[in-house]
């Protein structure tokens, strides 16, 4: 690892892109390439801090903790919402653009790459065997993440309601997916706004 | 890859892009029923197989919609399919991010982020039921599947050590399968 320190850590608050020196679009490449080349396997938000906050010094603690909330609110994946609002601090819109677009390309890349082994292999029982472990893995993994989100419904009657209810929607009546979600997500946040500093159910 | 085909496949990643909410694996449902029975790109063994592959790939699981794009127009349908699932949701977070910052004291964006949490809850447990019921599984692959659940919860063990590991022991069992009928 390079120990390339071209910037020190800035205290300026919210507004970085106003005090801090200008951070150089080709370190921002090479920052958000390293990152997707490197994200194996989730943990890439740790991975992000590591690099945006300890090792380059562009963001405080505090700035990147913000940030990781809206790219969780927001839709879209987490590492590509965090990397377009960090590059975006940044270097605007072309910074959000290019950190993007390097922390996608490695990983785009190498799944065509497995595509293509899909393609020449899937005739192969065997191959279709691992596939099928492979799914149950990404599967489990899902059912963990599933879990960990029911948590943070915090066992409130009405919320657990409306996820059953997405649920029943979209898994066992096939019903489209979208429309489900932009009917029942203001619902669901009218429901939140009223049930704030009530007494939790159950 | 003709240019209808194309379109489809842009236009069903746009909205998809923007209801993302939990990421990749929340729309995962939407993706199987739009590719499998809306359009019939392909049957739902090749979309776990699609699944399963994006799994064994590092990067956001959104990135299935390349797979998906691949698989019915090569190169240009991957990129294609890229684009259309990652712009959108970028653009949002690009446009709308700072000011969410600063707004982040009033009770209706509180209630936007606790709102959002039971629509995640729903899509990522429908794309669990969709996934483990097109797929065809036996009661060994059950067993993997909250075998697997259980090491990720109760240990430090990494996901791609999980991968490799499984898919070793399926492709020898399968290897051994074949040798002995």
């Amino acid at each position: 690892m390079d120990a390339q320190h071209d910037e020190p850590p800035s205290e300026a608050g919210p507004t970085i892109a106003a005090t801090a020196p200008v951070i150089k679009l080709s370190a921002l490449l090479s920052s958000f390439l390293k990152l997707g080349a490197s994200s194996f396997g989730g943990g890439t938000t740790a991975w992000i801090y590591r690099e945006t906050v300890e090792r380059r010094g562009w963001f405080s603690e505090e700035q990147f903790l913000q940030a990781l909330t809206v790219a969780q609110v927001m839709p879209g994946a987490n590492a590509v919402n965090l990397a377009v609002f960090l590059g975006m601090q940044l270097r605007g819109a072309a910074g959000a653009t290019i950190a993007a677009f390097g922390m996608v390309l490695p990983a785009f890349i190498l799944i065509l790459v497995l595509a293509g082994a899909y393609h020449q292999l899937s005739g192969y029982p065997e191959a279709q065997a691992v596939l099928t472990g492979l799914a149950c893995v990404g599967i489990a993994a899902t059912l963990l993440n599933g879990v960990k989100a029911s948590r943070l419904l915090n066992k409130r009657i009405v919320p657990i309601l409306v996820a059953i209810l997405v649920f029943v929607l979209v898994a066992l009546l096939r019903w489209p997916l979208v429309w489900v979600v932009l009917a029942l997500t203001p619902t669901s946040i009218v429901i939140s706004y009223f049930l704030e500093g009530k007494p939790r159910h159950g | 890859m003709d240019d209808d085909k194309l379109l489809s496949l842009v236009l069903m990643c746009i909205p998809l892009s923007l209801v993302s909410f939990g990421g990749g694996q929340a729309i995962v449902a939407g993706l199987q029923n739009q590719t499998v029975e809306v359009y019939g790109w392909m049957n739902s063994q090749q979309f776990t197989d699609l699944f399963a592959v994006s799994r064994a790939a590092p990067g956001p699981s959104t990135l299935i919609v390349a797979l998906i794009g691949w698989q019915i127009g090569g190169l240009l349908g991957a990129i294609a399919a890229t684009l259309a699932i990652f712009i959108p949701s970028s653009l949002l977070i690009g446009l709308v991010g700072r000011l969410w910052l600063k707004r982040r004291a009033s009770p209706w964006v509180t209630a936007i982020e606790r709102g959002l949490i039971p629509i995640a809850v729903g899509l990522i447990f429908a794309g669990f039921y969709i996934l483990t019921t097109s797929a065809g599984f036996k009661f060994y692959d059950w067993a993997t599947i909250f075998g697997v659940f259980a090491l990720l919860w109760y240990t430090k063990v990494g996901p791609y050590t999980i991968l490799a590991g499984v898919g070793c022991i399926y492709g020898v069992v399968a290897h051994i399968d074949l040798l002995l009928t």
